[in-house]
């Protein structure tokens, strides 16, 4: 399994107020192809900004980022823009949808900032609606959506570009457990077609839907522990009875 | 290519969202823009029909009135002269029209066109043989007396003896400005017809017209021409002063538009960038969500550049067109000039890409982490806040007041957006007032006499008799206007005499003192500028040869002839000129109907007297008020675009503290009161700088244009105090009514759930 993507040894420390506060103190992680990854740690324990400068969003002190075999940490800000564009999709907490933009227009924005032709725009865009039983809700504004539909439609918007990660920053955070089972329900049909996840959460619940859960306390990682997933299988029998999903 | 597909879907549903402020600023630019075209143009030479009269006709560059027939070779051999126009015989008469009686001058001119200075034909034909009492008239006096081709014109000569002319055809000149800013109307006849006319050649004058190599060469023309003649020269002007009555005023309106245009535009440029801005600020999660999606930090500056430009930019367009059918319908201008209408054009391109390109730039480096707050500074009460407090105001006017300065650039941007705007108007309204002060106060324009009548063909103590026996006339002024030539200067001036120097016409003095003897008289401020005098100072001139020394004691307001008016009284003149009086003023009771003494004056003469009203200057102006109208409904757009920005603003600003407001228990009244309190104290403190710098700056400003435009300082009033009392409620009002709406809908709204 090539690794997707590599970090060595990450730090971040914000240096804004009096006093330097590290956020993430030496963060090594590989993540393979494929893999489905569960940040997990309390509030304050770096997992945001880990996932920030996994995409780029936020600069790192020190360290090493790779991405697909190539190291991205020393690229400018407009190239890692331009990196996020192909390779990169994201979730966030609060869905952030383009207020302006019916749900059609948000999720066609990335493709077409690729280059994809306005046809293969809104074929991808029918496609993923589809998949994520939004397609009536294609012509609705943002605010007219529910959370969980505007969680969906976020989704649809990240994935829109078959990006190699996918990074999820608490994307059940703001959700009813309904909508979070629906939410997390749709990443684990994504992650089963092969999609590399990075997801953050402090829910113990929703990391457990992952294949590994790594765990960061003060800005380094203290745990990180492979899921056994006990496939539902014909052999299965008593105590298997509860699955998440 | 990709983002520009993207970009512009972005910026489609951005407009969409805001289609209201994206149309208001449109209108606002596209105002101002139509405003300086327009401006530009007609302070531009390019407007002024004398440009193009001067070089269809050949014009000549300077005319001189003799009482003899000159010498052409004489003038001709002048330095610099290339060219010679006339001699041409000339004689005043008396035109007759519907019982008005108009000024004119009988012009002979052969049958072959000359070289230079040549009337040019706009209707009918040229003078011929075949038609002897046939007559070419000057387009401007025939408009005024409703002269048509065939129409039958009753000249009276000096003599008395009338002669009826038929039109034959309409004309136009440069040699003189248009009637009946420039008397007398000119009418060319055969010098065979006017020798019939006018036999006696004492009683006419000939006039020669001078084409010069170099333009600018004119005065020294001037002075050879007049020390070659001496005595003999009666009048002598140059094409700068017929340029000058041409443009009359077109100048000022020019001026106008202009003042209001450039500080407009600086209005406009505020607007938009505070319309930008905050829009900017508004739109930081979604920016940072963009660049998490992969725009770089260029391609948003780009975006926002091009959406908020590309509004100014169609303003700009339509405010060309705007400017041009405003200039070419309302105005009739025949072409509109390139140069000025490209300067305008780049300049406010480039003002509105400077004012969006800073919040574009500003914008463009938004942090990519959408779930950054982007909160206004907070935890520190304002200064006024805590005043608000000391006063122990309610809470929400404290609250209110806390959050009117939380973002002090958007603060300061629409307090000055709002102040900028509020100047102009209330200069406006000082124009407005000035003009319904020449109305109302007639005499403080030199207007004392609202009737002026001429004998005509009944003896001057006849006609004295008859106009004091009328019930309403309370004084007569008897009066006459001679052309005096300013030997330093080569050229003539006009001088007015009314009344007696013990017994003055009550002209309007505004510095120095009225002309109490004879060897006194009182000027425009044009007269002051053009001989360079001082009051007290003793002018030297000659009138028709005699010489007439005066000591200038003061100066009048004078809105004719550019202020170049010399105003003295009817004694000081010489007795050849001014025995008998040409004309007498008449000073009627308060509350007279002028018409009404008109119609007796003509029924008790047998409609032998000429009796004239005075012409305000306010009621030529009548434009004025047209245009001021049209700049306040574009000042108070763009009022109202700042209006908008900081209320959307203040609104987001404040979408979370309204949950915590209304968890603290504060009503939705309350909340309402505290979100249009934000807003109402820039308004409030915007309006009340605006109206205070535009009051201490109206005076001074139209006192300026009049003193440059020759009418001199001291016609400018500013708006009365009712009137910008009224002005100040009605913005402030009306932009608490704007700010209302949308406090209203947020306080009535269900407390947020979700962060912003």
């Amino acid at each position: 399994m090539s690794a997707v993507l590599k970090t060595v040894n990450l730090v971040k420390i914000y240096s804004g107020g009096a006093v330097p506060v590290p956020a993430v103190r030496g963060v090594d992680l590989e993540v393979g192809e494929g893999e489905f990854v569960a940040v997990m740690g309390p509030s304050g324990s770096g997992k945001s900004t880990l996932v920030h400068m996994l995409g780029g969003l936020d600069a790192r002190t020190s360290g090493e980022i790779w991405l697909d075999g190539r190291r991205v940490d020393t690229l400018s800000e407009s190239a890692w823009a331009l990196l996020r564009r192909r390779k990169i999709g994201f979730v966030f907490q609060f869905f952030n949808l383009v207020a302006t933009m019916t749900v059609a227009d948000n999720v066609e924005l990335p493709a077409l900032l690729a280059g994809a032709s306005a046809k293969d725009a809104r074929e991808r865009r029918e496609y993923l609606l589809g998949v994520l039983n939004l397609t009536e809700r294609a012509d609705a504004a943002p605010g007219q959506l529910s959370g969980g539909e505007q969680q969906r439609v976020a989704l649809a918007r990240a994935l829109a570009n078959k990006p190699s990660l996918l990074l999820a920053d608490e994307p059940t955070g703001n959700l009813d457990s309904r909508n979070t089972r629906d939410v997390l329900r749709l990443l684990g049909e994504v992650h089963r077609d092969g999609q590399t996840i990075v997801m953050v959460t402090h829910d113990a619940r929703v990391g457990s839907l992952a294949d590994r859960v790594v765990s960061l306390l003060d800005g380094q990682i203290v745990d990180d522990g492979r899921i056994t997933r006990r496939r539902p299988s014909a052999r299965a029998g008593a105590g298997e009875v509860i699955d998440l999903r | 290519m990709s983002t520009y597909r993207a970009g512009s879907r972005w910026i489609r549903a951005d407009l969409r969202a805001r289609r209201g402020q994206a149309v208001l600023t449109v209108l606002a630019v596209a105002g101002i823009v139509a405003a300086l075209i327009t401006a530009a143009t007609l302070l531009e030479d390019g407007t002024n029909p004398w440009r193009g009269l001067f070089d269809q006709t050949n014009g000549a560059h300077l005319w001189i009135h003799t009482k003899d027939r000159p010498l052409t070779a004489a003038l001709g051999g002048i330095d610099g002269v290339t060219e010679v126009a006339g001699p041409y015989r000339s004689a005043p008469v008396t035109v007759t029209r519907d019982g008005r009686k108009s000024p004119a001058a009988l012009r002979a001119m052969p049958v072959t066109l000359p070289q230079v200075a040549h009337p040019v034909v706009t209707e009918g034909g040229w003078l011929t043989p075949a038609q002897p009492d046939g007559v070419v008239v000057e387009r401007s006096f025939a408009r005024e007396l409703g002269l048509t081709l065939g129409s039958p014109v009753t000249a009276t000569a000096l003599s008395g003896s009338r002669h009826v002319l038929y039109v034959r055809g309409l004309a136009d000149s440069a040699e003189q400005g248009f009637y009946p800013e420039w008397p007398p109307g000119l009418v060319w006849v055969l010098p065979e017809k006017l020798n019939q006319v006018e036999p006696k050649f004492a009683r006419s004058e000939w006039v020669t017209g001078l084409r010069l190599a170099d333009p600018e060469a004119t005065q020294f023309a001037a002075q050879r021409v007049v020390v070659m003649l001496e005595e003999e020269v009666q009048r002598v002007f140059t094409w700068r002063e017929v340029r000058a009555a041409m443009e009359l005023d077109n100048r000022l309106l020019g001026t106008l538009l202009a003042l209001f245009g450039v500080v407009g535009m600086v209005a406009a440029a505020l607007a938009l960038a505070n319309a930008a801005g905050g829009r900017v600020l508004g739109q930081l999660r979604d920016l940072a969500t963009l660049k998490s999606m992969g725009f770089t930090r260029r391609q948003i500056a780009g975006l926002l550049l091009v959406e908020h430009g590309a509004l100014g930019l169609l303003g700009i367009g339509l405010g060309l067109l705007a400017g041009w059918l405003i200039l070419t319908l309302v105005l009739g201008t025949p072409s509109v000039a390139p140069v000025p209408l490209l300067a305008t054009t780049a300049g406010t391109s480039l003002v509105v890409l400077v004012a969006v390109g800073l919040p574009a730039w500003r914008g463009g480096r938004t942090p990519p982490i959408p779930a950054a707050p982007a909160s206004p500074p907070r935890g520190r009460l304002s200064r006024l806040a805590r005043l608000a407090f000391l006063v122990r105001l309610p809470p929400a006017l404290v609250l209110g007041t806390r959050d009117a300065f939380t973002r002090r650039v958007p603060a300061m941007l629409t307090l000055v957006g709002l102040a900028v705007p509020m100047m102009m108007i209330t200069i406006a309204l000082g124009f407005w007032t000035t003009l319904d002060n020449f109305l109302a106060h007639p005499e403080q324009v030199g207007q004392h006499a609202q009737l002026t009548v001429r004998p005509g063909k009944l003896p001057a103590d006849a006609a004295e008799r008859i106009v004091g026996d009328d019930r309403d006339v309370v004084r007569v002024f008897p009066g006459a206007e001679v052309n005096a030539l300013v030997p330093g200067q080569a050229r003539s001036i006009r001088v007015r005499a009314l009344g007696g120097s013990a017994t003055p016409y009550p002209f309007p003095v505004v510095e120095g003192r009225m002309y109490a003897d004879t060897g006194e008289a009182v000027a425009g401020q044009g007269l002051l500028d053009l001989l360079k005098v001082r009051i007290g100072d003793r002018v030297w001139l000659t009138v028709g040869g005699t010489p007439l020394i005066v000591r200038i004691v003061g100066r009048t307001v004078e809105p004719d002839l550019d202020g170049e008016v010399l105003s003295l009284g009817l004694d000081s003149l010489a007795a050849k000129d001014a025995v008998p009086p040409q004309f007498y003023g008449l000073e009627l009771r308060e509350g007279a109907d002028p018409a009404a003494v008109r119609g007796r004056l003509l029924a008790s003469s047998g409609e032998e007297l000429e009796v004239r009203r005075a012409v305000n200057p306010a009621e030529r102006l009548v434009i004025i008020r047209v245009i001021i109208v049209a700049l306040v409904t574009v000042l108070a757009l763009i009022g109202l675009a700042n209006l908008l920005t900081a209320s959307a603003l203040g609104l987001r600003d404040h979408a979370l503290d309204l949950a915590v407001l209304k968890a603290m228990g504060l009503t939705p009244r309350q909340v309402m009161a505290t979100l249009v309190t934000g807003t109402g104290l820039l308004v409030v403190l915007g309006v009340v700088a605006g109206t205070a710098a535009g009051a201490s700056v109206v005076t001074g400003l139209i006192d300026l244009q009049g003193h440059t435009s020759g009418v001199g300082a001291g016609i400018g009033r500013p708006p009365s105090p009712l009137t910008l009392g009224t002005a100040m409620v009605i913005a402030i009002g009306a932009a608490l009514a704007v700010a209302l709406i949308p406090a209203r809908r947020a306080a009535r709204a269900r407390v947020p759930v979700t962060a912003r």
